[in-house]
Protein backbone atom coordinates (compact mmCIF):
# COMPACT_ATOMS: atom_id res chain seq x y z
CA UNK A 1 0.00 0.00 0.00
CA UNK A 2 1.52 3.50 -0.59
CA UNK A 3 1.33 6.32 1.59
CA UNK A 4 -0.80 9.46 1.47
CA UNK A 5 1.50 11.77 0.40
CA UNK A 6 2.62 9.58 -2.15
CA UNK A 7 -0.61 9.32 -3.68
CA UNK A 8 -1.65 13.11 -3.51
CA UNK A 9 -2.84 13.26 -7.48
CA UNK A 10 -1.87 15.39 -10.11
CA UNK A 11 -5.37 15.59 -11.54
CA UNK A 12 -7.63 14.22 -8.73
CA UNK A 13 -9.03 15.18 -5.61
CA UNK A 14 -7.81 13.26 -2.85
CA UNK A 15 -10.86 12.49 -1.72
CA UNK A 16 -11.77 11.26 -4.71
CA UNK A 17 -8.79 8.66 -5.12
CA UNK A 18 -9.97 7.47 -1.90
CA UNK A 19 -13.38 6.84 -2.34
CA UNK A 20 -12.13 4.84 -5.68
CA UNK A 21 -9.80 3.28 -3.76
CA UNK A 22 -12.96 1.97 -1.39
CA UNK A 23 -15.09 1.36 -4.20
CA UNK A 24 -12.20 -0.97 -5.39
CA UNK A 25 -11.67 -2.72 -2.47
CA UNK A 26 -15.79 -3.33 -1.86
CA UNK A 27 -15.21 -5.84 -4.96
CA UNK A 28 -12.46 -7.33 -4.31
CA UNK A 29 -12.81 -9.08 -1.30
CA UNK A 30 -13.34 -6.07 1.04
CA UNK A 31 -9.31 -6.02 0.94
CA UNK A 32 -7.55 -2.34 1.31
CA UNK A 33 -6.60 -0.82 -1.38
CA UNK A 34 -4.06 1.79 -1.69
CA UNK A 35 -3.99 4.91 -4.34
CA UNK A 36 -1.14 3.42 -6.57
CA UNK A 37 -2.50 -0.57 -6.14
CA UNK A 38 -2.19 -2.65 -9.39
CA UNK A 39 -5.72 -4.07 -10.57
CA UNK A 40 -4.44 -7.21 -11.72
CA UNK A 41 -2.34 -7.72 -8.99
CA UNK A 42 -4.43 -7.43 -6.54
CA UNK A 43 -6.88 -10.35 -8.45
CA UNK A 44 -9.02 -8.10 -10.46
CA UNK A 45 -10.64 -9.49 -14.00
CA UNK A 46 -12.84 -8.30 -15.99
CA UNK A 47 -16.25 -9.36 -14.55
CA UNK A 48 -14.79 -6.98 -11.65
CA UNK A 49 -13.93 -4.54 -14.11
CA UNK A 50 -17.33 -4.37 -15.40
CA UNK A 51 -19.30 -3.75 -11.96
CA UNK A 52 -16.22 -1.10 -11.15
CA UNK A 53 -17.84 0.71 -14.13
CA UNK A 54 -21.06 0.90 -13.83
CA UNK A 55 -20.76 2.38 -10.39
CA UNK A 56 -18.86 4.81 -11.77
CA UNK A 57 -21.58 5.38 -14.22
CA UNK A 58 -24.00 5.95 -11.54
CA UNK A 59 -21.95 7.38 -8.60
CA UNK A 60 -20.05 9.66 -10.73
CA UNK A 61 -21.75 9.97 -13.66
CA UNK A 62 -19.05 9.08 -16.02
CA UNK A 63 -18.79 6.37 -18.45
CA UNK A 64 -15.03 5.46 -18.27
CA UNK A 65 -13.91 3.52 -21.51
CA UNK A 66 -13.17 -0.22 -21.01
CA UNK A 67 -9.81 0.33 -22.36
CA UNK A 68 -8.88 3.75 -20.45
CA UNK A 69 -10.14 1.78 -17.48
CA UNK A 70 -7.77 -1.56 -17.60
CA UNK A 71 -4.70 0.71 -18.96
CA UNK A 72 -5.00 2.81 -16.08
CA UNK A 73 -4.74 0.03 -13.66
CA UNK A 74 -4.38 2.00 -10.42
CA UNK A 75 -7.22 3.96 -8.08
CA UNK A 76 -5.29 7.12 -8.85
CA UNK A 77 -4.96 6.71 -12.31
CA UNK A 78 -8.91 5.86 -12.76
CA UNK A 79 -9.99 8.67 -10.12
CA UNK A 80 -7.76 11.17 -12.96
CA UNK A 81 -9.83 9.74 -15.83
CA UNK A 82 -12.99 10.15 -13.80
CA UNK A 83 -12.24 13.87 -12.97
CA UNK A 84 -10.89 14.59 -16.39
CA UNK A 85 -14.43 13.01 -17.66
CA UNK A 86 -16.16 15.45 -15.17
CA UNK A 87 -14.67 18.09 -16.97
CA UNK A 88 -16.07 17.34 -20.18
CA UNK A 89 -19.41 19.06 -21.52
CA UNK B 1 4.74 -22.42 -34.21
CA UNK B 2 6.42 -24.48 -37.18
CA UNK B 3 4.26 -27.30 -38.06
CA UNK B 4 6.89 -29.34 -40.14
CA UNK B 5 9.24 -29.83 -37.45
CA UNK B 6 13.14 -29.07 -37.89
CA UNK B 7 15.26 -31.95 -36.79
CA UNK B 8 15.06 -34.22 -33.48
CA UNK B 9 17.24 -32.27 -30.82
CA UNK B 10 18.15 -33.02 -27.27
CA UNK B 11 15.71 -31.59 -24.54
CA UNK B 12 16.29 -30.82 -20.90
CA UNK B 13 13.16 -31.77 -19.44
CA UNK B 14 14.43 -30.14 -15.60
CA UNK B 15 14.67 -26.65 -17.39
CA UNK B 16 12.25 -27.12 -20.21
CA UNK B 17 9.56 -24.02 -19.71
CA UNK B 18 6.20 -24.57 -22.48
CA UNK B 19 5.04 -21.53 -21.42
CA UNK B 20 8.42 -19.90 -23.00
CA UNK B 21 6.59 -17.53 -25.69
CA UNK B 22 9.18 -17.55 -27.70
CA UNK B 23 8.96 -20.82 -28.30
CA UNK B 24 5.64 -20.71 -30.33
CA UNK B 25 6.53 -17.50 -32.17
CA UNK B 26 10.33 -18.61 -33.56
CA UNK B 27 10.48 -22.25 -32.68
CA UNK B 28 9.56 -25.86 -32.71
CA UNK B 29 7.98 -27.22 -30.04
CA UNK B 30 7.32 -30.60 -32.33
CA UNK B 31 10.43 -32.39 -30.99
CA UNK B 32 10.21 -30.73 -27.58
CA UNK B 33 6.59 -33.14 -27.36
CA UNK B 34 8.22 -36.12 -29.05
CA UNK B 35 10.59 -36.28 -25.83
CA UNK B 36 7.88 -35.55 -23.81
CA UNK B 37 5.83 -38.49 -24.89
CA UNK B 38 9.20 -40.50 -24.74
CA UNK B 39 10.53 -40.04 -21.63
CA UNK B 40 8.36 -37.78 -19.49
CA UNK B 41 4.47 -38.86 -20.49
CA UNK B 42 3.67 -36.75 -17.27
CA UNK B 43 5.62 -33.65 -16.81
CA UNK B 44 5.74 -31.04 -14.09
CA UNK B 45 6.84 -27.18 -14.26
CA UNK B 46 6.84 -24.17 -11.82
CA UNK B 47 6.78 -21.29 -13.01
CA UNK B 48 8.40 -18.29 -11.62
CA UNK B 49 5.98 -17.03 -9.81
CA UNK B 50 5.42 -20.11 -7.87
CA UNK B 51 2.03 -21.52 -9.95
CA UNK B 52 2.97 -25.16 -11.33
CA UNK B 53 1.03 -27.43 -13.77
CA UNK B 54 1.40 -30.70 -15.05
CA UNK B 55 1.23 -31.92 -18.58
CA UNK B 56 0.32 -34.71 -20.75
CA UNK B 57 1.57 -35.44 -24.19
CA UNK B 58 0.37 -38.44 -24.93
CA UNK B 59 -2.98 -39.46 -27.24
CA UNK B 60 -4.51 -41.57 -24.62
CA UNK B 61 -3.40 -39.61 -21.29
CA UNK B 62 -4.82 -36.46 -23.47
CA UNK B 63 -8.30 -37.91 -23.62
CA UNK B 64 -8.44 -39.31 -20.60
CA UNK B 65 -8.10 -35.61 -19.30
CA UNK B 66 -10.19 -34.21 -21.65
CA UNK B 67 -12.87 -36.68 -21.08
CA UNK B 68 -13.44 -38.16 -18.03
CA UNK B 69 -14.80 -35.21 -15.65
CA UNK B 70 -15.12 -36.86 -12.60
CA UNK B 71 -11.10 -36.96 -12.14
CA UNK B 72 -10.29 -33.88 -14.40
CA UNK B 73 -13.20 -31.11 -13.70
CA UNK B 74 -13.41 -27.95 -15.81
CA UNK B 75 -15.62 -26.16 -13.37
CA UNK B 76 -12.00 -24.25 -12.14
CA UNK B 77 -11.17 -23.27 -15.38
CA UNK B 78 -9.84 -24.43 -18.44
CA UNK B 79 -7.58 -22.52 -20.40
CA UNK B 80 -4.00 -22.56 -20.09
CA UNK B 81 -3.70 -18.67 -19.63
CA UNK B 82 -5.36 -18.66 -16.00
CA UNK B 83 -3.53 -21.92 -15.01
CA UNK B 84 -3.57 -21.78 -11.24
CA UNK B 85 -6.62 -18.89 -10.76
CA UNK B 86 -9.93 -19.89 -10.34
CA UNK B 87 -11.99 -18.84 -13.22
CA UNK B 88 -14.29 -16.00 -12.43
CA UNK B 89 -17.02 -17.26 -14.63
CA UNK B 90 -16.51 -21.17 -13.42
CA UNK B 91 -19.71 -22.71 -12.99
CA UNK B 92 -21.58 -20.50 -15.02
CA UNK B 93 -19.51 -20.40 -18.65
CA UNK B 94 -20.48 -23.29 -20.44
CA UNK B 95 -16.83 -24.25 -21.13
CA UNK B 96 -15.91 -24.35 -17.52
CA UNK B 97 -18.79 -26.44 -16.21
CA UNK B 98 -19.34 -30.04 -15.38
CA UNK B 99 -22.44 -32.41 -16.26
CA UNK B 100 -24.85 -32.85 -15.43
CA UNK B 101 -25.29 -29.08 -15.68
CA UNK B 102 -23.37 -28.69 -18.65
CA UNK B 103 -25.42 -31.57 -20.41
CA UNK B 104 -28.32 -29.80 -19.42
CA UNK B 105 -27.04 -26.90 -21.35
CA UNK B 106 -25.45 -27.59 -23.98
CA UNK B 107 -28.05 -30.46 -25.79
CA UNK B 108 -30.32 -27.62 -26.17
CA UNK B 109 -27.72 -25.06 -27.82
CA UNK B 110 -25.93 -27.98 -30.02
CA UNK B 111 -29.16 -28.94 -31.88
CA UNK B 112 -28.66 -26.08 -34.14
CA UNK B 113 -24.87 -26.60 -34.64
CA UNK B 114 -25.71 -30.29 -35.59
CA UNK B 115 -24.21 -31.69 -39.19
CA UNK B 116 -28.09 -32.05 -40.76
CA UNK B 117 -28.32 -28.27 -38.75
CA UNK B 118 -25.72 -26.41 -40.60
CA UNK B 119 -26.08 -28.08 -43.63
CA UNK B 120 -28.82 -25.56 -44.78
CA UNK B 121 -26.28 -23.07 -44.52
CA UNK B 122 -23.83 -25.04 -47.28
CA UNK B 123 -24.82 -22.62 -50.29
CA UNK B 124 -24.67 -19.48 -48.52
CA UNK B 125 -21.14 -20.42 -46.68
CA UNK B 126 -20.00 -21.26 -49.81
CA UNK B 127 -20.70 -18.04 -51.90
CA UNK B 128 -19.15 -15.97 -48.68
CA UNK B 129 -15.79 -18.71 -49.42
CA UNK B 130 -15.88 -17.40 -52.82
CA UNK B 131 -15.99 -13.90 -52.33
CA UNK B 132 -13.30 -14.57 -49.90
CA UNK B 133 -11.20 -16.20 -52.26
CA UNK B 134 -11.53 -13.61 -55.35
CA UNK B 135 -9.06 -10.92 -54.53
CA UNK B 136 -6.37 -14.26 -53.69
CA UNK B 137 -6.71 -14.63 -57.51
CA UNK B 138 -5.87 -11.04 -58.63
CA UNK B 139 -1.90 -11.90 -59.23
CA UNK B 140 -1.00 -9.97 -56.09
CA UNK B 141 0.55 -10.96 -52.49
CA UNK B 142 -2.49 -11.93 -50.42
CA UNK B 143 -2.27 -12.72 -46.82
CA UNK B 144 -3.65 -15.39 -46.20
CA UNK B 145 -3.31 -15.59 -42.21
CA UNK B 146 -4.00 -11.87 -42.11
CA UNK B 147 -7.26 -12.24 -43.93
CA UNK B 148 -8.19 -15.39 -42.79
CA UNK B 149 -8.74 -13.96 -39.15
CA UNK B 150 -11.78 -12.39 -40.99
CA UNK B 151 -13.31 -15.51 -42.43
CA UNK B 152 -15.32 -17.23 -39.39
CA UNK B 153 -16.85 -13.92 -38.90
CA UNK B 154 -18.16 -13.69 -42.49
CA UNK B 155 -19.20 -17.57 -42.65
CA UNK B 156 -20.66 -17.30 -38.96
CA UNK B 157 -21.72 -13.85 -38.62
CA UNK B 158 -25.12 -14.12 -39.92
CA UNK B 159 -25.92 -17.38 -38.12
CA UNK B 160 -24.85 -15.88 -35.08
CA UNK B 161 -27.15 -13.03 -35.67
CA UNK B 162 -23.97 -10.51 -35.87
CA UNK B 163 -23.86 -7.31 -38.54
CA UNK B 164 -21.49 -7.14 -40.85
CA UNK B 165 -20.25 -3.50 -39.56
CA UNK B 166 -18.98 -5.30 -36.02
CA UNK B 167 -17.16 -8.32 -36.91
CA UNK B 168 -14.11 -6.32 -37.75
CA UNK B 169 -13.66 -5.20 -33.77
CA UNK B 170 -15.03 -8.78 -32.57
CA UNK B 171 -11.88 -10.49 -34.37
CA UNK B 172 -9.54 -8.00 -33.01
CA UNK B 173 -11.04 -8.63 -29.49
CA UNK B 174 -11.04 -12.45 -30.00
CA UNK B 175 -7.96 -12.72 -31.68
CA UNK B 176 -6.54 -10.45 -28.15
CA UNK B 177 -7.89 -13.26 -25.52
CA UNK B 178 -5.81 -15.90 -27.39
CA UNK B 179 -2.73 -14.09 -27.77
CA UNK B 180 -2.88 -11.26 -25.30
CA UNK B 181 1.41 -11.19 -25.92
CA UNK B 182 1.22 -10.94 -29.79
CA UNK B 183 2.32 -7.59 -30.96
CA UNK B 184 -0.35 -7.36 -33.49
CA UNK B 185 -2.80 -7.69 -30.29
CA UNK B 186 -1.37 -6.42 -26.97
CA UNK B 187 -2.56 -3.56 -25.40
CA UNK B 188 -1.09 -2.51 -22.48
CA UNK B 189 0.09 -5.19 -20.40
CA UNK B 190 -0.92 -8.95 -21.37
CA UNK B 191 -3.25 -8.82 -18.11
CA UNK B 192 -5.01 -5.35 -19.60
CA UNK B 193 -5.21 -6.98 -23.11
CA UNK B 194 -7.37 -9.77 -22.05
CA UNK B 195 -9.64 -8.07 -19.35
CA UNK B 196 -9.99 -5.17 -22.24
CA UNK B 197 -10.86 -7.87 -24.67
CA UNK B 198 -13.29 -9.51 -22.12
CA UNK B 199 -14.62 -6.69 -20.84
CA UNK B 200 -15.86 -5.67 -24.26
CA UNK B 201 -17.12 -9.24 -25.46
CA UNK B 202 -19.47 -9.85 -22.62
CA UNK B 203 -20.59 -6.39 -22.83
CA UNK B 204 -21.62 -6.68 -26.47
CA UNK B 205 -23.34 -9.97 -26.21
CA UNK B 206 -25.37 -8.13 -23.26
CA UNK B 207 -25.86 -5.10 -25.56
CA UNK B 208 -26.81 -7.41 -28.07
CA UNK B 209 -29.55 -8.93 -25.85
CA UNK B 210 -30.99 -5.77 -24.28
CA UNK B 211 -31.24 -4.24 -27.76
CA UNK B 212 -32.49 -7.65 -28.90
CA UNK B 213 -35.51 -7.81 -25.53
CA UNK B 214 -36.57 -4.29 -26.05
CA UNK B 215 -37.35 -4.77 -30.12
CA UNK B 216 -39.01 -7.59 -29.52
CA UNK B 217 -37.36 -8.92 -32.79
CA UNK B 218 -37.75 -12.54 -32.86
CA UNK B 219 -34.85 -13.89 -35.54
CA UNK B 220 -33.36 -17.78 -36.27
CA UNK B 221 -29.75 -16.78 -35.20
CA UNK B 222 -27.63 -18.76 -32.67
CA UNK B 223 -27.42 -15.58 -30.28
CA UNK B 224 -31.35 -15.28 -30.09
CA UNK B 225 -31.78 -19.27 -29.32
CA UNK B 226 -29.60 -18.31 -26.82
CA UNK B 227 -32.08 -16.30 -25.23
CA UNK B 228 -34.98 -19.13 -25.71
CA UNK B 229 -33.63 -22.34 -24.58
CA UNK B 230 -34.95 -24.01 -21.37
CA UNK B 231 -32.27 -26.28 -20.46
CA UNK B 232 -33.69 -27.78 -16.94
CA UNK B 233 -36.84 -26.08 -17.27
CA UNK B 234 -35.81 -22.41 -16.92
CA UNK B 235 -34.08 -20.04 -19.13
CA UNK B 236 -30.49 -19.03 -18.99
CA UNK B 237 -29.50 -16.04 -16.90
CA UNK B 238 -28.23 -13.25 -18.52
CA UNK B 239 -25.06 -13.89 -17.10
CA UNK B 240 -24.69 -16.99 -18.56
CA UNK B 241 -25.76 -15.50 -21.87
CA UNK B 242 -23.48 -13.54 -22.11
CA UNK B 243 -20.65 -15.37 -21.07
CA UNK B 244 -22.02 -18.70 -23.49
CA UNK B 245 -22.16 -15.96 -26.22
CA UNK B 246 -18.61 -14.51 -25.43
CA UNK B 247 -17.45 -18.40 -25.84
CA UNK B 248 -19.11 -19.07 -28.59
CA UNK B 249 -17.60 -16.13 -30.19
CA UNK B 250 -14.05 -16.87 -29.37
CA UNK B 251 -14.41 -20.26 -29.97
CA UNK B 252 -15.74 -19.37 -33.94
CA UNK B 253 -13.31 -16.91 -34.46
CA UNK B 254 -10.13 -17.91 -33.28
CA UNK B 255 -8.95 -21.51 -34.26
CA UNK B 256 -10.56 -22.00 -37.83
CA UNK B 257 -8.54 -19.46 -39.76
CA UNK B 258 -5.28 -21.31 -38.48
CA UNK B 259 -6.35 -24.73 -39.86
CA UNK B 260 -6.95 -22.99 -43.32
CA UNK B 261 -3.58 -21.45 -42.86
CA UNK B 262 -1.31 -24.04 -41.59
CA UNK B 263 -3.52 -26.40 -44.19
CA UNK B 264 -2.51 -24.20 -47.53
CA UNK B 265 1.12 -23.96 -46.33
CA UNK B 266 1.66 -27.70 -46.19
CA UNK B 267 0.23 -27.70 -49.53
CA UNK B 268 2.09 -25.59 -50.61
CA UNK B 269 5.32 -27.20 -49.16
CA UNK B 270 4.28 -30.69 -50.69
CA UNK B 271 2.85 -30.02 -54.18
CA UNK B 272 2.60 -33.28 -55.06
CA UNK B 273 -0.56 -33.57 -52.16
CA UNK B 274 -2.04 -30.71 -53.77
CA UNK B 275 -1.97 -32.01 -57.25
CA UNK B 276 -3.34 -35.49 -55.33
CA UNK B 277 -6.38 -33.45 -53.73
CA UNK B 278 -6.73 -31.26 -56.82
CA UNK B 279 -6.57 -34.67 -59.01
CA UNK B 280 -9.58 -35.84 -56.64
CA UNK B 281 -12.07 -33.65 -55.22
CA UNK B 282 -13.48 -36.98 -53.20
CA UNK B 283 -10.09 -36.61 -50.81
CA UNK B 284 -10.68 -33.50 -49.58
CA UNK B 285 -12.70 -34.54 -46.46
CA UNK B 286 -9.96 -36.26 -45.34
CA UNK B 287 -7.94 -33.64 -46.61
CA UNK B 288 -9.57 -31.43 -43.98
CA UNK B 289 -9.45 -34.12 -41.33
CA UNK B 290 -5.72 -34.28 -41.58
CA UNK B 291 -5.54 -30.70 -42.11
CA UNK B 292 -7.10 -30.48 -38.48
CA UNK B 293 -5.17 -32.91 -37.00
CA UNK B 294 -1.69 -31.40 -38.68
CA UNK B 295 -2.48 -27.81 -37.20
CA UNK B 296 -4.17 -28.59 -33.85
CA UNK B 297 -5.11 -24.93 -33.70
CA UNK B 298 -6.65 -25.27 -30.37
CA UNK B 299 -3.02 -26.57 -29.07
CA UNK B 300 -4.17 -27.26 -25.25
CA UNK B 301 -7.02 -26.87 -22.79
CA UNK B 302 -6.72 -27.55 -19.13
CA UNK B 303 -8.37 -29.32 -16.31
CA UNK B 304 -8.00 -29.46 -12.14
CA UNK B 305 -7.42 -32.67 -10.64
CA UNK B 306 -9.98 -33.68 -8.45
CA UNK B 307 -8.41 -36.16 -6.16
CA UNK B 308 -4.92 -37.37 -6.34
CA UNK B 309 -4.91 -39.35 -9.63
CA UNK B 310 -2.30 -41.54 -11.67
CA UNK B 311 -1.62 -40.88 -15.21
CA UNK B 312 1.23 -41.03 -17.33
CA UNK B 313 3.30 -42.98 -14.56
CA UNK B 314 3.10 -40.39 -12.37
CA UNK B 315 0.76 -38.32 -9.76
CA UNK B 316 -0.96 -35.34 -10.18
CA UNK B 317 -2.16 -34.26 -6.62
CA UNK B 318 -5.55 -33.70 -5.60
CA UNK B 319 -6.45 -29.67 -6.99
CA UNK B 320 -3.34 -29.53 -9.51
CA UNK B 321 -3.55 -27.87 -12.78
CA UNK B 322 -3.04 -30.46 -15.86
CA UNK B 323 -2.42 -29.30 -19.43
CA UNK B 324 -3.88 -31.50 -22.10
CA UNK B 325 -1.34 -31.11 -24.96
CA UNK B 326 -3.68 -31.60 -28.11
CA UNK B 327 -1.26 -30.56 -30.42
CA UNK B 328 1.10 -33.43 -29.19
CA UNK B 329 -1.94 -36.45 -28.73
CA UNK B 330 -2.34 -35.43 -32.65
CA UNK B 331 1.41 -36.39 -33.49
CA UNK B 332 1.78 -39.23 -31.10
CA UNK B 333 2.66 -42.30 -33.57
CA UNK B 334 0.85 -44.47 -31.22
CA UNK B 335 -2.26 -43.12 -33.38
CA UNK B 336 -0.98 -41.54 -36.48
CA UNK B 337 2.36 -43.48 -38.32
CA UNK B 338 4.86 -41.13 -39.15
CA UNK B 339 3.04 -38.48 -37.45
CA UNK B 340 5.30 -35.55 -38.69
CA UNK B 341 3.98 -36.78 -42.15
CA UNK B 342 1.68 -34.30 -43.78
CA UNK B 343 -0.71 -36.61 -45.86
CA UNK B 344 -4.20 -36.40 -47.19
CA UNK B 345 -5.08 -39.90 -47.93
CA UNK B 346 -4.00 -40.94 -44.15
CA UNK B 347 -6.01 -43.54 -42.47
CA UNK B 348 -7.29 -42.87 -39.79
CA UNK B 349 -7.02 -39.20 -39.74
CA UNK B 350 -10.24 -38.12 -38.33
CA UNK B 351 -9.07 -39.87 -35.02
CA UNK B 352 -7.39 -36.51 -33.98
CA UNK B 353 -8.38 -34.59 -31.55
CA UNK B 354 -8.70 -31.00 -32.55
CA UNK B 355 -11.57 -30.62 -31.57
CA UNK B 356 -11.48 -31.57 -28.27
CA UNK B 357 -12.88 -35.09 -26.56
CA UNK B 358 -15.50 -36.23 -24.47
CA UNK B 359 -18.29 -33.38 -23.33
CA UNK B 360 -16.26 -30.57 -23.99
CA UNK B 361 -15.87 -31.43 -27.70
CA UNK B 362 -16.57 -28.31 -29.80
CA UNK B 363 -19.55 -27.53 -30.19
CA UNK B 364 -19.30 -25.87 -33.58
CA UNK B 365 -17.31 -28.83 -34.71
CA UNK B 366 -19.57 -29.97 -37.86
CA UNK B 367 -19.60 -26.07 -38.88
CA UNK B 368 -15.73 -25.91 -39.34
CA UNK B 369 -15.61 -29.25 -40.97
CA UNK B 370 -18.58 -28.17 -43.57
CA UNK B 371 -16.38 -24.83 -43.88
CA UNK B 372 -13.06 -26.15 -44.17
CA UNK B 373 -14.39 -29.03 -46.67
CA UNK B 374 -16.08 -25.97 -48.66
CA UNK B 375 -12.80 -23.40 -48.46
CA UNK B 376 -10.85 -26.22 -50.18
CA UNK B 377 -13.27 -27.58 -52.47
CA UNK B 378 -13.38 -24.39 -53.59
CA UNK B 379 -9.48 -22.86 -53.81
CA UNK B 380 -8.37 -26.57 -55.50
CA UNK B 381 -10.95 -25.90 -58.09
CA UNK B 382 -10.46 -22.31 -58.29
CA UNK B 383 -6.27 -22.19 -57.95
CA UNK B 384 -4.26 -23.83 -60.09
CA UNK B 385 -0.90 -23.38 -57.85
CA UNK B 386 0.04 -21.80 -54.66
CA UNK B 387 3.24 -20.35 -53.90
CA UNK B 388 4.98 -18.61 -50.59
CA UNK B 389 5.31 -15.14 -50.83
CA UNK B 390 7.65 -14.01 -47.76
CA UNK B 391 7.81 -15.38 -44.89
CA UNK B 392 5.12 -16.90 -42.80
CA UNK B 393 4.96 -15.33 -38.73
CA UNK B 394 3.48 -17.23 -36.34
CA UNK B 395 1.65 -16.27 -33.35
CA UNK B 396 2.70 -15.56 -30.23
CA UNK B 397 0.91 -18.11 -28.02
CA UNK B 398 1.25 -21.11 -26.18
CA UNK B 399 -2.57 -21.53 -26.45
CA UNK B 400 -3.57 -21.27 -29.92
CA UNK B 401 -1.13 -22.45 -32.75
CA UNK B 402 -1.54 -20.21 -35.51
CA UNK B 403 0.04 -17.34 -37.93
CA UNK B 404 -0.46 -13.93 -38.51
CA UNK B 405 1.24 -13.61 -41.63
CA UNK B 406 1.07 -16.45 -44.49
CA UNK B 407 2.38 -14.25 -47.88
CA UNK B 408 0.91 -16.04 -50.91
CA UNK B 409 0.97 -15.89 -54.41
CA UNK B 410 -2.07 -17.68 -56.40
CA UNK B 411 -2.36 -18.28 -60.07
CA UNK B 412 -5.78 -18.99 -61.39
CA UNK B 413 -6.23 -22.89 -62.47
CA UNK B 414 -6.85 -22.93 -66.42
CA UNK B 415 -8.40 -26.90 -66.41
CA UNK B 416 -11.48 -27.10 -63.84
Amino acid sequence: MESESQAAPAGAPESLVREISALWGEYLNGREVGADDDFFELGGNSLIGIKIIDRVSQDYGVALSVRDFYLAQTPLRVAELIEQGRAQP
Amino acid sequence: MRLTPGPARDVDLECLDLFDLDLYSYGDPHPVWDVMRDKAPLHHQVLPDGREFWSVTRYEDVCRVLGDHREFTSERGTTPTHVGIDDPAAGVLLTSTDPPRHTEVRRPIGTKLTARAVKSWEDSIRRTIQRFLEPALEGETFDLAEKALLLPAMVTGPLLGIPEKDWEELVQLTAMVTAPSDPHFKTGSEAATLAIAHHELVTYVKEWVRTRRASGAEDDSLLHHLMSVRPGGAPLSDEEIALDGYSILLGANVTTPHTVSGTVQALIERPEQFEKAQADPSLVPNLVEEGLRWTSAACNFMRYAVDDVQIGGGTIPARGAVVAWIGSANRDASQFPDPHEFDITRAGAKRHVAFGFGPHFCIGGPLARMTLRIFFEELLQRFGSIELDGEPQHLRSYFIAGMTHLPIVAQKRKTP
